[in-house]
């Protein structure tokens, strides 16, 4: 069992643990990123799904595991479409160090002093009032026609913005920090048929907003100056400012020991980190260390660094075979492009050259391991490069019209100069062109057609022009017994 | 494949008619030592008649049988030979000599088209040192 961990331990590349660690705080990022919004909870949700679809497909549910794929593919585009405000709330408000390695304590700001006193003075004079408390949600999705105030928290501010003369005094104010940000604000009214028959409306713009939001919300009765607090589904009566100190603390998440609640935030994040690194090993684990299996893949061999004066005549091989192994799901992954054989032909020579191929040559995607290589030699022959003036001549093909003699042919140019293996270029004395339809020439006429370079590797020299002037004369035959 | 090559150049069915030109009579021509033979005309043709070319032409059917090089000199310094070599697709399929008499001579090569000869074809015509007089390029099809 040693022994094993120690080989197991040794098959690790650093590729693998610096992937796991990446992608864990990648993860434990999002966890600080969105903790404590709905697009936290939908993504805890989306991977659950996730976790019951391996399951599915691990014990063959086909249905289920294709259904599960579905539902989490169209989660995800949910999540982006719903949460947009959500998303965009917490990228934009946050910079970049902080979006890649600040923790984002949870601070208080909010003078939540003032805030009692000020609420029961509220309601010792009988004046309504709606307070909001956002947290990590965009409120704005949800409430309408609010006045911007951006107003530091006082007393005097408070009980003003809620005097019954004051025109915004109907509508609620966000509370933001130590800001009043918005007062005036329209909240959106409550359908539940369960609240009390006493609640007014805005009882129900509480609860409204409440239901909908991660707000909290504080309403002060006008009629009984009582203090109401709305969070979640939960609507709470405040009976003493100490309560309603106590409710402010939590949601602000604020405790009364704060070098405490730190701890226990920090203990939170470690656990978070914690989980992240388990979870994401456990993913890699799945892909990379499962049942191995094999797989055989015909790859073509690339010819790299060989000398711009030489050119390949022949190769003994053009693929070769590759039998591979790993976890299945690496397996199936493959993809072509990823795997490559390359022979250096950097110190080859003119005529014959015997090349191995070896683990250097030959590049795999990231925990595939190579089992053999058949064949394991290449035979290359390589020659030297040459230029030659070949002429040039035209390749007709079918059949000219009946009564019709095509009498001449000239092409412009008649000569063409040729880039290509020595060997090759001295065995060719005639550059063709490419196949020249007979049926549709009538009279005597011009066309461009081009040369048709074989074998392929023959090129054409950048001096000599790609294309070729034919002029053709054609004579109609004559009577038979007068021609000459 | 020796047999293939015999029944080829049978079937090729080479045919050599040097026609004596009506002004070429042997010990009429002038002493022309150190002059070199010039070739005056040389066409690919369906045919010859009365020592002409009939219908010149750089394309021929597989439906006209046979077709011809017809080379005329002017002037013959003295009896020489040449050589019609008939390539097709680059490769050589046989190599006619001619004689060639003073003071002026005509003379041709013809082959006998079959199916497998549809493509482009060149003829070299040269003297016995190698020299090419001129290349005949032309195309048997359909």
């Amino acid at each position: 069992m040693p022994y094993d961990f120690i080989l197991f331990l040794n098959s690790i590349r650093w590729q693998d643990i610096v992937d796991i660690a990446l992608n864990s705080y990648i993860l434990f990022r999002l966890y600080v990123l969105f903790r404590g919004t709905n697009v936290f909870r939908v993504l805890t949700g989306i991977t659950l799904l996730w976790i019951l679809q391996r399951i599915a497909a691990a014990i063959g549910l086909i249905v289920t595991s294709l259904a599960f794929q579905g539902i989490i593919a169209f989660a995800a585009l949910i999540i982006i479409i719903v949460f947009k405000n959500e998303l965009r709330s917490v990228l934009q408000t946050k910079n970049i160090k902080t979006i890649l390695w600040g923790l984002h304590y949870k601070t208080i700001k909010t003078p939540i002093e003032i805030v009692v006193g000020s609420v029961y003075e509220l309601s010792r004079r009988r004046t309504g009032a709606l307070l909001v408390f956002p947290a990590a949600e965009d409120l704005n999705e949800f409430t309408q026609s609010g006045i911007a105030w951006h107003g530091k928290i006082s007393r005097e501010m408070i009980l003003s913005i809620f005097w019954h003369d004051n025109p915004v005094h109907d509508g609620a104010a966000i509370i933001r920090g130590d800001r009043i940000t918005e007062v005036g604000v329209i909240l959106p009214l409550s359908k539940r048929r369960d609240l009390p028959s006493c609640y007014g409306t805005r009882h129900r713009a509480v609860a409204g907003l409440a239901e909908q939001t991660d707000a909290l919300v504080i309403v002060v009765s006008e009629e009984r100056g009582e203090v109401v607090v709305a969070r979640g589904n939960s609507i709470i009566d405040i009976h003493d400012n100490l309560e309603l100190k106590q409710v402010l603390e939590d949601h602000a998440g604020v405790s009364t020991k704060p070098v405490a609640s730190r701890k226990r935030e920090n203990f939170r994040l470690g656990l978070a980190a914690v989980l992240a690194f388990f979870f994401v090993s456990g993913i890699w684990f799945s892909f990379a260390r499962g049942l191995e299996t094999l797989v055989t893949l015909e790859i073509p061999v690339e010819y790299m660094n060989r000398s711009p004066e030489m050119q390949i005549l022949e190769t003994s091989i053009n693929d070769v075979s590759l039998n591979l192994s790993g976890s299945g799901t690496l397996i199936k992954s493959i993809r072509p492009e990823q795997v490559k054989v390359r022979l250096d032909l950097g110190k080859a020579v003119v005529g014959s050259n015997t090349l191995t191929i070896t683990p250097e040559n030959i590049t795999l995607p990231p925990g595939i391991l190579l089992k053999k290589v058949t064949p394991q030699v290449v035979k290359v022959t390589l020659d030297v490069s040459i230029e030659k003036d070949l002429p040039v001549q035209a390749d007709w093909i079918g059949k000219l019209p009946e009564g019709l003699i095509l009498e001449s042919a000239t092409l412009t140019p008649s000569k063409l100069k040729i880039i290509g293996a020595r060997n090759v270029l001295n065995k060719i004395t005639t550059i063709y062109t490419e196949k020249i339809q007979l049926d549709n020439i009538k009279t005597s006429g011009e066309m461009t057609v081009k040369p048709a370079l074989s074998p392929a590797s023959l090129k054409i020299d950048p001096g000599s022009p790609d294309k070729i002037t034919l002029t053709y004369v054609v004579k109609h035959r004559p009577p038979a017994g007068n021609a000459n | 494949m020796k047999t293939g090559i015999l029944f080829f150049f049978l079937v090729l069915s080479i045919t050599v008619v040097p026609p004596v030109h009506p002004q070429s009579k042997a010990g009429s021509s002038p002493d022309r030592a150190g002059e070199q033979a010039l070739l005056v005309r040389a066409v690919m043709c369906e045919e010859v008649r009365n020592y002409s070319p009939v219908n010149p032409a750089v394309v021929f059917s597989i439906s006209s049988g046979r077709i011809s090089c017809f080379t005329a000199f002017d002037p013959v310094p003295g009896k020489m030979f040449i050589h019609h070599n008939w390539f097709h697709k680059g490769t050589m399929v046989t190599r006619k000599t001619l004689s060639l008499k003073p003071p002026k001579w005509s003379t041709f090569s013809s082959i006998q088209l079959r199916e497998m000869d549809k493509g482009p074809w060149f003829i070299e015509i040269s003297d016995s040192q190698g020299k090419i007089f001129k290349t005949l390029r032309f195309s048997i099809t359909d």
